[in-house]
């Protein structure tokens, strides 16, 4: 697509294709999650167009969603780091690497929708009882594995039990450490009983790591799922090739063939991606995102997502623990030159809290904390610091995790706080650093599908990765109890005061939430735009298809 | 002769035990291990624990490596910590034949080019060939690697249009032409970066030979230039030739890192990188033990054609 000039727009003649690339993503995506003609047109002529161009792009954008797809050709698509310790086993899969190949592959009980709500895959029903501590599971009856035996309750069982015990490997263990029991009630149903009560746990299943295997399944050198690609190929670290599952319960793939493999260096998979040799691209860097824009037949995927970097402050400990220094230090973070300067606009100003707009639970009713650095220097002075310096461990965990650091030193220098960087390598980070007990260290954390779990996995008192080491009771009590209310306005004002709480009290910087942002060409259609991870959640697998 | 090559071969697997031990204890002076790695942000103190246990990091270090070098001489290669199910031997398998086939094919192409043209520079010491030959030979020398790498995919994918940027798809079923298309531009770099080298050393080694007493009475008694450089000095500049070209090939088969990332494929110069990265020691060491084989391998091709190609060492007093 030509980048074309933004003079003033004729009526009538105004083209969904004069939008920018992310532009028609934003609108596509508005669609896709609901926006009717009316949402588009109030969006668009408070953006400055007129009535007639926000109906005309309302339809531009609904025929680019309603597409039909065409079967056939080859996807090749390019993630980042990968290597020997790719694996197919869903409990262990990390990266979004391992992400997309699961979701080539397996099928899950539920699927996540680009709104963060779902809808049955291979259940058919889910049924809970009232107070969230049964769920029962009516398993679909004519799905087939990629090796012909048909799916029961043993395979979700299996599945399920793989995440419970202390001894379990599984990376998804924490979203169901509540659950106490996993019952076959006979072939096609399942109970799952529930400890406390727990009405996220479906939202859950809907992630990467409880994709579904078969009863006894240990060897995971290739993978039987009953997803919508056979594995042809997997070798770690090289490439994973996936050929259509004819018997596919909701048909077989799109693509003829499709591979998957890592590109680790961001110029190289730049360069691939330019030159046509892989059809997308995983984290495209913010530099690159106009050149993309500007590049014939290329396309930005971006998506606003809840996911942040942010600086911890350890609560337990001097001298992060003096509320007066922490206050002053969000006053002086400029969060809009984050996000302006070094995301490039892809991403969102943080509040220090961790939902943002991305997550169904969040408060809109918090006001932006700003750079203010006069109270900054009144919480600064109070706080007796003086010219002490203020070590702070950063590594590039994330984008903007080391800049929001320098950002935060350029400001705080100018009211006499002395902080000091100090950079480490990513490399064993999260075990030599992180929750190690330095006062100041940087972290990141992926959106999860719903705002309670995100606030439990880091905020909470007994959680294992209670980054700041923030306790508080009332904070706790709040979170478990909001997990069983029903009422919709009194759940509201629950999420608006846990959110405060944490803005107010906790013991994060938040200066900004980054977006997921790949690159994928013209002519592939069928994206998703979960926003849990790269590539529209890792969930465009089953839709993905390439036009001519 | 043979005694040498006893004694040589001795040494080689000497030197080969002691790095293993050097690359052993450096492994672990790294912060965290491979458990650690694997479960990353996620790990709580029972996962950290079971798979410790599973993968048998809670054993004490030495055991841990008597266990590997038990398995290792035994030509049992283990099993890779960062995955925990995928065979070392597998993982090597997926990737030696890009390694071999670039390697082998640069040494082809790369080797008799740049020595042929150190050999005509050193004939010719002064000319304008010489002159041009030099500058360009101290350019590319001082040009990094991945500076070439991106020149070089700036002028032909992005200028001339062809090719490709990265390294795609299956070498299965290539013959040799299709082979060296597949793999042409981390060929050509590493042609242009070992060429640099060889070239100043041959030409180097040569003229070296060329001012020594006996070939001045070559050339008094009127023999062509040629024939002085091709038979009488060359056969004398072998051995210091051989060692630059046996060094240069073992940094293609195990330097190559940078080329392996900038152009996406996969060998194992980035397998090693990677297993530095998830702290997986058994990799570690089943690749630094390749690696270091085919250094001493290298170098005993190059003592022994140094000596085979000198007279004085053939024959030792």
């Amino acid at each position: 697509m030509s980048r074309t000039n933004k003079g003033p727009k004729i009526l009538g003649e105004f083209d969904f294709s004069n939008l920018r690339l992310h532009e028609q993503q934003k609108v596509i995506n508005a669609v896709r999650k609901g926006a009717t003609r009316r949402d588009i047109m109030t969006w668009m002529m408070a953006a400055g167009a007129s009535a007639t161009t926000g109906g005309a792009i309302f339809s531009s954008a609904s025929a680019a969603w309603a597409n039909t797809p065409k079967r056939g050709g080859r996807l090749v698509c390019a993630g980042d780091q990968h290597g020997p310790a790719d694996t197919l086993d869903p409990i262990l899969c990390t990266a979004s690497v391992d992400y997309w190949r699961g979701r080539m592959f397996y099928g899950k009980l539920v699927r996540l929708k680009d709104d963060l709500s779902w809808e049955p895959e291979l259940a058919e029903e889910v049924l809970v009882n009232a107070d969230a501590t049964k769920w029962t599971f009516k398993i679909r009856k004519d799905v087939e594995f990629h090796n012909g035996k048909t799916l029961n309750a043993d395979d979700v069982v299996y599945t399920l039990k793989r995440h419970l015990g202390a001894d379990t490997k599984s990376i998804g263990k924490s979203q169901m450490d509540m659950v106490s029991e996993v019952k076959k009630i006979n072939e096609h149903e399942v109970e799952v009983n529930l400890a406390t009560p727990n009405a996220d746990l479906v939202n859950s299943l809907g992630t990467f790591h409880f994709n579904v295997i078969q009863d006894g399944v240990t060897d995971f050198s290739t993978a039987i799922g009953t997803g919508p690609y056979r594995c042809k190929e997997f070798k770690p670290g090289v490439r994973t090739v996936g050929t259509p599952f004819e018997n596919c319960w909701h048909g077989p793939g799109y693509m003829d063939e499709m591979e998957h493999f890592g590109i680790g260096d961001p110029v190289s998979r730049l360069n691939a991606f330019l030159a046509g040799d892989v059809d997308m691209m995983t984290n495209l860097p913010g530099k690159a995102v106009k050149q993309v824009e500007a590049a014939a037949g290329k396309d930005v995927w971006s998506i606003e997502s809840g996911r942040y970097t942010s600086i911890v402050c350890h609560q337990g400990v001097s001298p992060s623990n003096n509320r007066d220094l922490v206050r002053a230090m969000q006053l002086c973070m400029d969060r809009t030159r984050i996000v302006k300067g070094e995301l490039k606009g892809l991403g969102s100003v943080g509040n220090d809290q961790p939902i943002n707009k991305a997550y169904f639970d969040y408060s809109p009713d918090i006001p932006q904390r700003p750079l203010d650095l006069d109270k900054a220097k009144y919480h600064f002075e109070k706080s007796g610091i003086g010219s002490t310096a203020i070590p702070i461990i950063a590594a590039e965990v994330s984008q903007a995790a080391t800049f929001q650091c320098l950002a935060l030193q350029r400001e705080a220098k100018k009211i006499g706080m002395n902080i000091d960087v100090q950079k480490v390598t990513t490399d064993g980070y999260w075990g030599a650093v992180w929750m190690q007990g330095s006062p100041f260290n940087v972290t990141t954390w992926n959106m999860r599908p719903t705002a309670n779990i995100m606030m439990t996995l880091a905020y909470k008192g007994d959680s294992n990765w209670n980054e700041t080491f923030w306790q508080s009771d009332k904070f706790d009590k709040g979170l478990v109890d909001v997990r069983g209310v029903t009422d919709a306005a009194k759940r509201k004002q629950m999420y608006h005061d846990l959110q405060m709480d944490i803005h107010e009290n906790g013991g994060s910087i938040t200066p900004a939430h980054l977006n997921y942002t790949d690159g994928v060409a013209s002519n592939v259609k069928g994206l998703t735009h979960v926003p849990l991870n790269n590539w529209g959640g890792a969930e465009a697998p089953p839709f993905i298809w390439k036009d001519a | 002769m043979f005694p040498i090559l006893i004694k040589k071969i001795g040494a080689g697997l000497l030197t080969t035990l002691g790095v293993s031990i050097v690359i052993f204890v450096g492994t672990n002076l790294l912060p965290g291990d491979a458990a650690q790695i694997r479960l990353g942000q996620a790990s709580t103190e029972d996962s950290l624990r079971a798979l410790r246990e599973e993968l048998g990091l809670n054993l004490p270090l030495y055991q841990q490596y008597f266990r590997w070098l038990f398995n290792f001489v035994q030509g049992d290669f283990g099993t890779s910590l960062a995955s925990g199910n995928v065979t070392i031997a597998q993982l090597i398998s997926d990737r030696y034949e890009n390694t071999l086939i670039v390697s082998s094919l640069t040494a082809m192409i790369g080797v008799p080019i740049s020595v042929g043209l150190g050999i005509i520079a050193a004939m010719f010491p002064g000319t304008l060939y010489d002159r041009i030959l030099t500058l360009g030979s101290v350019t590319l020398v001082a040009a990094p690697e991945f500076f070439t790498a991106t020149l070089m995919v700036l002028f032909v994918v992005f200028f001339l249009g062809i090719g490709n940027a990265v390294v795609v798809g299956s070498i299965e079923d290539k013959n040799l032409v299709e082979l060296i298309t597949h793999f042409i531009l981390p060929i050509t770099t590493l042609c242009l970066v070992i060429a640099a080298q060889l070239i100043r050393m041959t030409r180097a080694a040569v003229l070296n030979v060329m001012s020594s007493p006996y070939i001045e009475m070559a050339i008094l008694k009127g023999i062509p230039r040629r024939r002085v450089v091709m038979r009488h000095a060359l056969l004398n500049a072998i051995g210091p030739i051989v060692n630059v070209v046996a060094i240069n090939l073992a940094y293609v088969v195990t330097g190559v890192i940078v080329i392996e990332v900038y152009f996406g494929y996969s060998g194992l110069a980035t397998l090693i990188v990677q297993g530095v990265q998830t702290r997986d020691y058994i990799l570690i060491q089943t690749l630094g033990m390749i690696f270091c084989a085919t250094y001493v391998i290298l170098m005993m091709i190059a003592d022994l054609s140094s000596i085979l190609s000198n007279p004085r060492l053939r024959h030792p007093k």
